[in-house]
């Protein structure tokens, strides 16, 4: 596994898992995983339902103790409260207060991360096109449309440090676009984006993938590469045969 | 900890509160409404009828008897008829023609003290109680005036005064003391339930904001509502606002007007002190309910113990010794008491009892904040 992808600064990995593990009775659901991943790129964590991909990412923000291994973001074990300032998380179910208005929502999450300038909510507001919905509660919004302020609320603060677990589910194929752009645009200005998904399409999207399957990595590269390596055009065939390989190896 | 965010925190739940009609109603008009009616039961309640049946099974002696008691019974509002036996008087209490048999036995006018039996229905022992106290308040006066020996008037008193004849008196500050601890209770346990459940939990731990600063906001969002929620219980049970007669409206007052001893702000710190341990509480046991229908399943189990425990029903000293200990340990308890301290007995800060259940609400609260806090960063299933 390429584990010595070249960051542009050149330093200490920005995300890091050793030995990472997750068990809940008898499911694995994270199985002994390790990996680097640096800073001005977007990694996908590909893989079917039940696979781990949440659970992966709930441990590398230190949400949930690790039955082994440690996370690493930023050079700080996790969990780490003072490292939660420089991490974003947009959960997989939207997190947002129904009785409460966007812009309240917006407002409040950037009071917990200690962001003060209106700016910061202008800006995020605008970003997912919201603005002109400030004052609709959240409730009343369509599953899209809280999506958006669920992203938006996960940006507030800036973080060099992205997880994203199924950002673009119920997002129009349009706005989609426009999201996408703006993790370029984000990896580009430094910051390293986790995007977990299971459509295969925004694969392409990103610059390395992680096959998720049963609580292990069973692959990783690009996805030019990740398909050459299957010998196949198909991303999703190229899943089926490195998983074919995992179980074959076990 | 953090002031910004625990302030956020407080806005954030005071706002979903506020917007919350259906727990707005629950918060501030139940209560009224519930001690209102309670009042007007304690206060207006019907003394029940009685329907007095006498067998006389003494002949002579019992005939003087059987008019004496007439007269006395008849002359506090009942009626009075007579059966030939035993068993026709018990089956007309059993069809209700009657509410109560006297017997007066065979032996009756002899040496020695007779034994009168008074049977009931059997079906209702609290009302009965006052069957029974009819019969022998008549019985007494019976006895006197054939023996000529006029029974002592009895005067009760107590140390704090004559006791009120308000019946209403000692039971109000323990629904007081429930109600702000009850309905907190619920309304945190529910919303911070909906925190765990809508994901809003796992992002809030996703921020850097301590357990602390959550437990804090809550702490504050909710007190703020209890404090506005006692102020108004007490203000219409400790206030009478006469409203004069509109039309065929006889003239009615608004407020209970419970008289109280000591100074209403104290027993207000009581009430507050109670209502924040409450607010943990709820955030605590939220954390073994899966739904927001186990929450209220948890009424049976938490609060309803302490409703039956901490004196609102049963004086703790009239509880079985088993049980006695329990009520020890249960915060609603000291609340109660220090409500009835300042309520009954005046109390002010200088009444020992009064200290103690003051500190003891304290220590339940910070308690519970700490353990609240606890279980927070477990696992969001
Ligand atoms: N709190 C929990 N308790 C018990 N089992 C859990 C818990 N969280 C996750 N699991 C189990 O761990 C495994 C991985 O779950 P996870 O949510 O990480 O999958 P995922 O890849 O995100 O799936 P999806 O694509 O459906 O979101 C599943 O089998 C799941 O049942
Ligand atoms: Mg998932």
């Amino acid at each position: 596994m390429p584990t010595d992808a070249m960051s542009p600064g050149g330093g200490a990995p920005a995300i890091r898992a050793v030995g990472l593990a997750k068990r809940f009775g008898l499911i694995r659901a994270v199985d002994d995983v390790t990996f680097d991943l640096v800073s001005g790129r977007i990694y996908g964590l590909l893989g079917p339902n039940g696979s781990g991909k949440t659970t992966l990412i709930r441990l590398l923000a230190g949400l949930t103790h690790a039955t082994a291994g440690h996370a690493e973001v930023l050079g700080a074990t996790m969990p780490s409260r003072t490292t939660l300032e420089r991490i974003g998380y947009m959960t997989q179910s939207d997190g947002v207060y129904p009785a409460l208005s966007v812009e309240e929502n917006a407002r409040f999450f950037a009071s917990m991360y200690g962001v003060s300038a209106d700016g910061a909510v202008e800006e995020s507001l605008a970003l997912v096109e919201l603005a002109d919905r400030r004052r609709s509660l959240t409730g009343t919004l369509s599953g899209g449309q809280r999506r958006r302020l669920s992203l938006a609320c996960a940006v507030i603060h800036r973080p060099p440090v992205l997880f994203l677990d199924e950002p673009t589910v119920g997002v129009d194929p349009l706005l989609r676009v426009q999201f996408w752009s703006y993790f370029r645009s984000l990896a580009d200005g430094g910051a390293t984006i986790v995007v977990s998904s299971h459509v295969m399409d925004e694969a392409d999207r990103c610059d390395e993938l992680l096959f998720v399957r049963a609580g292990k990595i069973i692959a990783r590269g690009s996805s030019r590469e990740l398909r050459d390596r299957a010998g196949t055009t198909d991303l999703e065939q190229a899943f089926l045969r490195f998983a074919g390989d995992a179980e074959a190896a076990r | 900890m953090s002031r910004r965010r625990t302030i956020a925190l407080f806005r954030r739940v005071a706002q979903e509160i506020r917007r919350d009609r259906p727990s707005i109603a629950l918060l501030f008009i139940a209560p009224i409404v519930i001690t209102g009616l309670v009042t007007f039961i304690l206060r207006e309640g019907q003394t029940p009828q009685v329907d007095a049946v006498i067998v006389n099974m003494a002949a002579t002696p019992g005939s003087v008897y059987t008019s004496a008691l007439t007269t006395a019974l008849e002359a506090e509002g009942a009626t009075v008829t007579t059966a030939p036996d035993v068993v026709t008087a018990e089956s007309m209490v059993a069809d209700h023609t009657a509410t109560v048999v006297i017997v007066l036995p065979a032996g009756l006018g002899q040496r020695g003290a007779p034994t009168i039996t008074v049977i009931t229905n059997g079906m209702d022992p609290s009302g009965e109680g006052s069957q029974v106290a009819a019969a022998s308040k008549a019985l007494v006066s019976v006895a006197s005036s054939i023996t000529g020996i006029t029974p002592p008037t009895i005067v009760h008193e107590t140390v704090y005064g004559t006791p009120s004849s308000d019946p209403i008196t000692n039971f109000a500050p323990a629904l007081v003391a429930f109600f702000a601890y009850f309905f907190v209770y619920i309304l945190t346990g529910v919303s911070f339930l909906r925190e765990r459940t809508g994901g809003t939990l796992e992002r809030l731990m996703a921020t850097p904001v301590t357990r602390g600063e959550i437990v804090g906001g809550y702490t504050l969002g909710f007190g703020v509502f209890a404090m506005i929620q006692v102020a108004l219980i007490m203000t219409w049970v400790l206030g009478t606002i006469r409203v004069p007669s509109i039309g065929p409206i006889p003239e009615f007052s608004v407020g209970l007007g419970i008289s109280v001893a000591g100074n209403p702000l104290l027993a207000y710190v009581v009430v507050i002190l109670a209502a924040m341990g409450a607010v943990s509480l709820g955030i605590f046991l939220s954390t073994f309910a899966r739904t927001e229908l186990q929450v209220i399943q948890f009424i049976p189990i938490v609060i309803v113990p302490q409703f039956l425990l901490s004196g609102v029903l049963f004086p703790v000293a009239t509880l079985p010794e088993l049980l006695q200990p329990l009520s020890f340990v249960m915060p609603l308890s000291y609340a109660v008491d220090g409500l009835r301290q300042v309520f009954i007995r005046g109390a002010d800060l200088s009444v020992t009892a009064l200290q103690v259940d003051l500190l003891v609400l304290t220590g339940f609260a910070i308690l519970f904040a700490v353990v609240a806090s606890r279980t927070i960063r477990r696992d969001v299933a």
